[in-house]
């Protein structure tokens, strides 16, 4: 009994919550239909963070209510988008990932993009900053194809977390050079490739998850 | 029921068992018998007295009794442990704790105040001013942000949501761009 309690008593608290922190900041319509998209999201394990911050950041640019409104439902949309996608890759989804996958969509990514990096079966804190950090490349112009594949070899080759937020500036400094954003992902990714085989250089990372190829008999 | 028990002895044999009468009070030809009983009899003493099926059925019986009460028991401290981590822990966390150092710099000569408005202080225009340093119209903030993802926009003289040229935006959803920080 106890526990059919425990349901509403925790959609009270979300929406106190939700109230409370909008409270002030957002015109009175927005506040209830962030209310309202926020109960029904987070009862389909969605974050709800990302709603009220959309309807604060629209009311603090003074966008009209009508507009604040349709944005909060386009990153309900996108919640959505990025559950199912990282569900259909294998990822038992927590909160702050699939705000990762949100972003990433919001930067231009599919769905399928997400489900290709949830497959890589990487750790749930790798693969969100590989999702965060893949949001951030597609939003530099590295195209998905690029993008998925540099970020994929990165996560299966089981390198810390840290190697990924350094990606953004790697792909900037190249295309400082003078090559596009594909190409500098691309010849990323296959530097990454080629660590994995050979495994990092001395007093980097980790070893790569599966043992190099044996080599090749010698010929007779 | 065992083997010995199916055996059915002379009625003086079984005073003998009983203590009643001693070997010698047995007629001759139940000696034999006698001495017989009294050998089964300590073997049987001398066995472990092991009722293994009778304790499984009692202790099955409780056990059964026992997962009965045991949902009803269990059914309330798990409700009541549900609600006390849904208070206690509104949200998952899988982020990092640690925080970095962020530099922003904006350039705008022409700019009379320069703010930070962003995911890491609730969007608020006021909340976050840039100092002008010198002359050329450099004007710079330094924060400490907690590793994640954060968005952003200059906002220039208090109205002109401006994104940061040294910065990877996406749309906002408003018809603007937002910057954005992975750290």
């Amino acid at each position: 009994m106890l526990a059919l309690l425990a349901l509403p008593v925790s959609l009270l608290g979300m929406q106190q919550t939700i109230a409370e922190r909008l409270d002030g900041r957002v015109p009175p319509d927005v506040g209830m239909l962030v209310q309202q998209l926020g109960i029904a999201a987070s009862a389909r394990g969605l974050p709800v963070d990302p709603l009220i911050q959309k309807a604060i950041e629209g009311s603090a640019k003074g966008v009209p209510a009508q507009r604040i409104s349709a944005a909060v439902r386009l990153v309900v949309a996108q919640l959505d988008t990025a559950a199912v996608a990282l569900r259909e890759g294998g990822v038992t989804t927590d909160t702050l990932v699939i705000a990762a996958g949100a972003f990433a969509i919001n930067a231009g990514l599919s769905g399928h993009d997400l489900t290709a990096l949830a497959r890589t079966r990487a750790a749930t804190p790798a693969l969100m900053v590989g999702l965060r950090v893949a949001g951030t490349l597609a939003a530099m112009g590295v195209p998905p194809a690029e993008d998925i594949g540099l970020i994929s070899t990165k996560l299966r080759s089981g390198q810390p977390a840290a190697d990924l937020l350094e990606l953004p500036g790697s792909v900037q400094a190249e295309v400082s050079r003078g090559v596009t954003p594909a190409q500098a992902a691309a010849g990323l990714e296959r530097a990454a490739a080629a660590q994995g085989r050979h495994g990092p250089p001395p007093g980097h990372g980790q070893p790569p998850p599966h043992p190099p190829h044996p080599p090749a008999p010698p010929h007779p | 029921m065992t083997e010995h028990s199916e055996r059915q002895f002379h009625p003086l044999v079984k005073q003998l068992l009983d203590g009643d009468i001693t070997l010698a009070d047995l007629p001759a030809e139940l000696r034999a018998e006698g001495e017989e009983a009294l050998r089964l009899l300590a073997d049987l003493d001398r066995r472990p007295v092991g009722v293994p099926s009778v304790t499984w059925r009692v202790m099955a019986n409780i056990e059964r009794r026992r997962r009965r009460v045991l949902p009803w028991l269990l059914a309330p401290a798990l409700a009541l442990a549900a609600v006390l981590v849904l208070w206690i822990m509104p949200a998952k966390s899988v982020a990092p704790l640690s925080r970095m150092t962020v530099r922003f710099v904006l350039v705008a000569p022409e700019a009379h105040a320069v703010s930070l408005a962003g995911t890491f202080n609730q969007w608020d225009a006021t909340a976050t001013p840039l100092v002008r340093s010198g002359p050329s119209g450099v004007w710079t903030a330094t924060l400490t942000l907690p590793a994640g993802q954060h968005q952003y926009a200059f906002v220039v003289d208090g109205q002109r949501w401006v994104p940061d040229p040294a910065a990877p935006a996406v749309d906002d959803g408003f018809g603007r761009r937002n910057s954005v920080l992975t750290l």
